[in-house]
């Protein structure tokens, strides 16, 4: 019972992070219909940068500013000079633009900062665990879950409450009624890419503390398209609990299952459950059914 | 893509001349210039290095046809073929090391020739298995369970269980000797080379034949608009399911030909990338063309290469560059694509198109 609830609440802690990037692409696909492959490659620049910055010394939480500061940027760079001229182009045109973009990423990525693993020196974390009544949890864990919840809440709320927000809801909502409304689609567009960026960011520092950073963490930007169809295509709500649900599936399947099957179990039953969930509820938990029309 | 027009002052007169695959002299000529290049100019004058390439380009055109045919042709986006290819690689692979053949077909060589046609068989029965959803879903979520496939059946049952057949660990080798097609031993380039220009004549013949028959007129309506054809009585979920049974069995022959230029083969062979790469083959050709595939294929296999030996003078100055040209590779592929899109979404096929029409319909070209 104890391994139980211990891998419930760790699930839960990473399913936090997976929930914030999350965001980000749901975000990026409601304003913009973009689907992108290239979330992960995000994740990997902004743990990078956040990375590069603590290393030169400066406190964490001031390195983390800045590096949400060039996902920023660098999110408005990648609409302006990519996803701009891409509007109203075919689904497959636009996902493979975000795939060529992933590699692009990538090869940068690697190129820069190389394949080793490296691990954040000295540990924004302390090491000892936090009791929590029968419970034992890593601080990392804990600290993640809180920043990931504390951005989820910031970002909910600038949505509903901030000029910016409503705009971007209004694009989402209706893109012509915006439009004549006097919203900037474009600008919206490229607000949404760039929170995206800095969601992503975000998510993969704190991947990074957890178990050092390396290219695999990229690997992240995948786990979120189980999340995301799990709560449905175009639902924030949905992102969130897609990715909690997410995270404690694959550290349940860890524990358990990988005795019978042994190796990457925890890295493929997302996949698997996404692939046999698609089948039923091809909308998600609340996403929107499209009626098609010839 | 429409049909190339004829040149002015040609007319046919017959159906079967309306048929015909070379409809006029020239391009008859053409292409049996193009059948000596490909049969006797290569394999006189080429080096070992050359070969090489080709058999490179050889591989993408076989595995990229699939994918042609799934996207660009039935419109089911697939981002998993290398599952497809590793699964023929590797029912190959361990019908020819493991099977107990009888003497007689291991005395005429015929081991790997029939391992082959097994092994494009087995995957394409694994395709349908994974097209399965297509039947339910589409776009997007389609794309999803076709990453699905090659994460489970490459990271997963690859790596993790056919692996361990024979207790190898990671790779099965294939000594030397073990491939032989009939009287002949697959041991140096050329003879790679000239099986794979018989399979890849042979698959792009099958599949151009396939694509003008009923079953690719079925396909096309289905990419064009899958509730129309519907409505027009194409039982949608059998020909989805057919496109991936023949994609797959491409990818099998695909993945059962490579071996022969391998001297092991593991599932690194297989990843992701490789299938994202196969994609980008089709897009830089050309969706919804079989030259497009070729062109796709010789582009990135060439670009690439000219890309490395543009490095090479550099590597002194700057040894990092090639140390880490992988990634230079995979910067240098994501460009490329993003940049297709952006400028020539038609790709490299439709320029060729309107280069034949223009000296076609010189000079008179309205």
């Amino acid at each position: 019972m104890d391994l139980f609830l211990e891998t419930l609440t760790t699930g839960v802690m990473v399913g936090g992070i997976y929930a914030l990037v999350a965001l980000g692409w749901v975000l990026i696909y409601k304003c913009s219909g973009v689907l992108n492959l290239a979330m992960g490659e995000m994740t990997l620049i902004g743990a990078y940068v956040c990375l590069s910055f603590y290393s030169m010394g400066i406190p964490f939480l001031l390195a983390l500013l800045f590096s949400l500061i060039i996902g920023f940027i660098l999110g408005v760079l990648t609409e302006r000079i990519f996803l701009d001229r891409l509007i109203g182009e075919p689904v497959l045109t636009v996902i493979m633009v975000t795939v060529g973009l992933s590699f692009f990423f990538k090869g940068c990525v690697e190129f820069i900062w190389g394949t080793d693993t490296r691990v954040f020196k000295p540990p924004v974390f302390a090491l000892e665990p936090i009791h929590l009544g029968p419970l034992v949890i890593g601080r990392v864990y804990l600290w993640s879950f809180v920043a990931a919840i504390v951005l989820l809440v910031i970002f909910v709320s600038f949505f509903k409450y901030t000029r910016w927000g409503l705009a971007m809801q209004a694009t989402a909502d209706d893109e012509m009624a915006a439009l004549s409304l006097g919203v900037s689609a474009r600008f919206v567009y490229a607000i949404a890419w760039a929170i995206a960026f800095m969601a992503a960011g975000v998510g993969g520092t704190l991947l990074g503390n957890i178990n050092g950073l390396n290219i695999s963490v990229g690997y992240l930007g995948l786990l979120v398209l189980p999340a995301v169809v799990l709560g449905g295509l175009n639902s924030v709500p949905g992102a969130i609990v897609g990715g909690i649900i997410i995270g404690i599936l694959q550290n349940l399947c860890g524990a358990y299952l990988d005795r019978f099957f042994p190796g990457g179990v925890k890295q493929i039953a997302p996949f698997v459950f996404m692939a046999v969930f698609l089948l039923f509820k091809p909308y998600g938990l609340w996403g929107w059914e499209r009626i098609e029309r010839v | 893509m429409s049909t190339t027009w004829l040149p002015c002052g040609q007319y046919h007169q017959s159906y079967a001349e309306d048929h015909s695959w070379w409809q006029t002299r020239f391009i008859k000529g053409k292409m049996i210039l193009l059948f000596v290049i490909l049969f006797v100019v290569i394999p006189l004058f080429a080096d070992s290095y050359g070969l090489s390439i080709c058999n490179q380009i050889g591989y993408t055109i076989l595995g990229a046809l699939g994918v042609q045919l799934l996207i660009g042709y039935c419109g089911q986006i697939t981002l998993g073929h290398a599952a497809f290819l590793a699964v023929g690689a590797y029912t190959s692979t361990l019908l020819v090391l493991e099977f107990p053949w009888p003497a007689v077909l291991v005395h005429w060589g015929l081991a790997y020739p029939i391992s082959i046609i097994a092994a494009a068989f087995v995957a394409g029965v694994w395709s349908v298995l994974f097209g399965l959803p297509s039947a339910r879903v589409k776009g997007f979520y389609l794309i999803l369970t076709t990453m699905a496939a090659q994460f489970i059946t490459v990271d997963f049952i690859l790596t993790q269980y056919v692996s361990q057949i024979g207790g190898r660990g990671q790779a099965f080798s294939l000594p030397p000797g073990t491939i032989r097609v009939g009287p002949w031993v697959i041991d140096s380039d050329l003879k790679v080379y000239f099986m794979m220009i018989v399979l890849v004549i042979l698959a792009v013949a099958v599949l151009a034949n396939l694509l003008r028959s009923k079953v690719g007129r079925a396909w096309v309506a289905i990419r064009d608009n899958d509730i129309s054809a519907e409505v027009m009585g194409i039982n949608v979920v059998k020909y989805k399911l057919l496109a991936f049974f023949v994609a797959g069995f491409i990818g099998g022959i695909a993945g059962a030909f490579w071996i022969s230029n391998l001297a092991a083969i593991s599932p690194e062979h297989f990843p992701w990338f490789w299938s994202l790469w196969l994609v980008g083959v089709i897009l830089i050709g050309g969706v919804g063309s079989i030259h497009g595939t070729i062109f796709g294929s010789i582009f990135m296999v060439v670009v690439i290469e000219a890309l490395q030996l543009a490095i090479l003078p550099l590597a002194d100055i700057y040894p990092k560059l090639l140390m880490d040209f992988l990634f230079i590779k995979e910067g240098t592929f994501g460009l490329a694509i993003c940049a297709f899109m952006i400028f020539e979404p038609n790709g490299l096929a439709y320029r060729w198109w309107q280069m034949k029409n223009y000296f076609n319909l010189w000079p008179f070209s309205y």
